[in-house]
């Protein structure tokens, strides 16, 4: 019974992710790698480690492919295009490299003739909630602690990237019926220091206040 | 022959699971149009049956015997796969609800647990499939090729990932008080102080965020900006027409009905109703029967908590939605996480 559902999900698990690499369309292949993710959750649960499956599928399928498929949808990315590769030495190094992993694993499968642990897995709960929460917040608190300032800096950082420039002040944030000027019209330093929201009649108030001078022009050649 | 009883048994408990949970979603939609009628002043469906009582399958053989269109340019495997994915992962959650304490069958001596399956990390698994129903709704939008229903889609899945945050933070101050992730011990928990030492009233933040991302969770008035008829036509659904629409329709009730069933599982003491154990006595038939109509009568209250508000109040717009989800209830669901901790910290045994 168990080695029935160890093929299926494991045969599911190797056609998603052949069909991730094969689809020339990338929305489909977003969807293959949300099919990989959650077959290899099923296996953990088959592993006696429920809470690596549950957050394998919480964490990718539930919020990191969420977000591709919603930029690829978000963009319309078309059909790729199958093209000549460009960098040709790739292709040789790509075989010897492959017929390496592939010797790798013929040794392994050669030499390792028996299981050291013993695969009956429900005797453990090492997987378990429990047994995992108080390891990492006794044990293993410093490389949690690392790992979480690691993260909080990605945030910083991916803030900083996307607001550097541009803005004008957090008043200027765009709210419907608010004027909006392309970036290359304003000038940073017309405005004054003590910014606040200010209410016109008109575009051309506004960018005059905004010190865009041919605003006119501007936007018929854009 | 053990593990053959057991999963026979395993089926039965999941046919009739489901059986109930469907038509309580049914009659749910009927109890909306019957509900909304009132508050408008007006009778809503009252004619097929008594009351209207047979609405439901009168709508089901509508939708099984109108035709099928399938929009032209649309990614075909996509659009079909869309409202399976919607519907199954809106199913997949019922399993780790209990429904009840185990029970004795009268005059034998086989005791049932009123729980499909028992998980270590049934609460995780509940958020896990969730999240995958986001693909649903998404993929609907996107493989229609109908520009409503790809601004539906998109829509959606900005309002889900936001909000997912937030519901999920708000559970963490059950996870302290209660010290497990397994639904049916959380329940076990809660059945203190003659059936009435509820979570609600050690962590009523929670329980307040919570039912609002919620709400925001299965695209329901006043966040349903997903499906805005007002301005996206029918939203992710716009070019899904017969038995397909039928699924989308019943995946948001179903998805109504699990968040509902979550509510009262972690906040409103599950299946406990207060002094039944008094009555009754432990382990008995009559117990565990007063104690599942006692966790359906919660759940119901939710459900028309849900219509109650889709009659009475307006729409979100789409920045407030945005300002709303990140700035006052996530901030709110910290907040909720650092005084239930205090609170532990300060009185171990609460």
């Amino acid at each position: 019974m168990l080695a029935l559902l160890f093929i299926l999900f494991a045969g599911l698990g190797i056609g998603c992710a052949l069909a991730v690499v094969a689809q020339r369309n990338p929305l489909y292949s977003a969807i293959s790698l949300v099919g990989v993710f959650i077959s290899l959750a099923c296996l953990y649960v088959m592993l006696a480690a429920p809470f690596i499956a549950a957050v394998q599928v919480i964490v990718y399928a539930g919020a990191i492919m969420v977000l591709v498929v919603f930029v690829i949808m978000l963009l319309n990315v078309e059909q790729e295009e199958r093209r000549r590769p460009r960098l040709k030495f790739l292709v040789p190094a790509a075989i010897v490299l492959s017929a390496i992993l592939i010797a790798e694993v013929a040794f392994i499968l050669v030499s390792v003739q028996e299981f050291r642990v013993s695969p009956n897995s429900t005797a453990s709960n090492v997987g378990l909630t429990a047994s995992i929460g108080s390891q990492l917040f006794t044990r293993y608190l410093l490389p949690f602690e690392i790992t979480s300032i690691l993260l909080l800096m990605a945030i910083v950082g991916a803030m900083t990237l996307a607001r550097r420039g541009g803005m004008l002040s957090p008043a200027a944030r765009v709210i419907p019926g608010t004027q909006q000027f392309p970036l290359s019209m304003v000038d940073p330093n017309a405005a004054p220091d003590d910014l606040r929201a200010v209410e016109t009649e008109s575009s051309e108030e506004a960018a005059r206040l905004l010190g865009i001078t041919d605003f006119r022009n501007q936007s018929k050649r854009d | 022959m053990e593990t053959a009883i057991d999963i026979a048994l395993k089926l039965v408990a999941i046919t009739v699971a489901f059986t109930v949970v469907l038509l309580i979603v049914a009659y749910t939609v009927l109890a909306e149009r019957r509900v909304l009628g009132f508050i408008q002043g007006r009778l809503g469906p009252n004619r097929v049956g008594y009351g209207g009582i047979l609405q439901p399958f009168a709508d089901l053989l509508k939708f099984i015997l109108k035709e099928d269109i399938v929009p032209d340019k649309s990614t075909r495997f996509i659009y079909f796969l869309a409202p399976v994915i919607a519907t199954m992962a809106a199913l997949m959650t019922m399993i780790v609800y209990p429904f009840g304490p185990e029970i004795t069958i009268p005059f034998t001596s086989i005791t049932i647990p009123l729980v499909i399956a028992r998980f270590d990390v049934g609460l995780l698994y509940v958020l896990g499939i969730t999240s995958i129903g986001v693909y649903g709704i998404m993929l609907a939008g996107w493989s229609s090729n109908n520009k409503y229903s790809l601004m539906g889609g998109l829509r959606s899945s900005a309002q889900m990932i936001s909000y997912e945050l937030a519901l999920g933070l708000s559970l963490i101050g059950v996870i302290i008080l209660a010290g497990t992730l397994d639904l049916a011990q959380i329940v076990e928990r809660q059945s203190g102080w003659h059936g009435f030492r509820w979570l609600i009233f050690f962590n009523p933040l929670g329980f307040i965020v919570y039912l609002i991302a919620a709400i925001a969770e299965t695209n329901r008035v006043p966040f349903d900006l997903p499906e805005a008829e007002t301005e996206l036509v029918a939203g992710f659904h716009t070019e899904y027409s017969a038995m397909k629409f039928a699924l989308f329709f019943l995946a948001e009730y179903i998805n109504m009905f699990t968040v509902s069933m979550l509510a009262t599982t972690l906040f409103l003491g599950g299946w406990n109703v207060p002094f039944a154990e008094d009555i009754f006595g432990r382990g008995t038939f009559l117990f565990g029967l007063v104690s599942a109509i006692g966790f359906l009568v919660k759940v119901i209250f939710f459900l028309f908590i849900y219509i109650w508000l889709r009659g009475t109040l307006p729409r979100f717009r789409f920045d407030q939605l945005m300002d709303f989800g990140w700035k006052i209830l996530l901030p709110l669901a910290l907040l909720s996480i650092f005084i239930t901790a205090t609170l532990v910290f300060l009185f171990p045994n609460i």
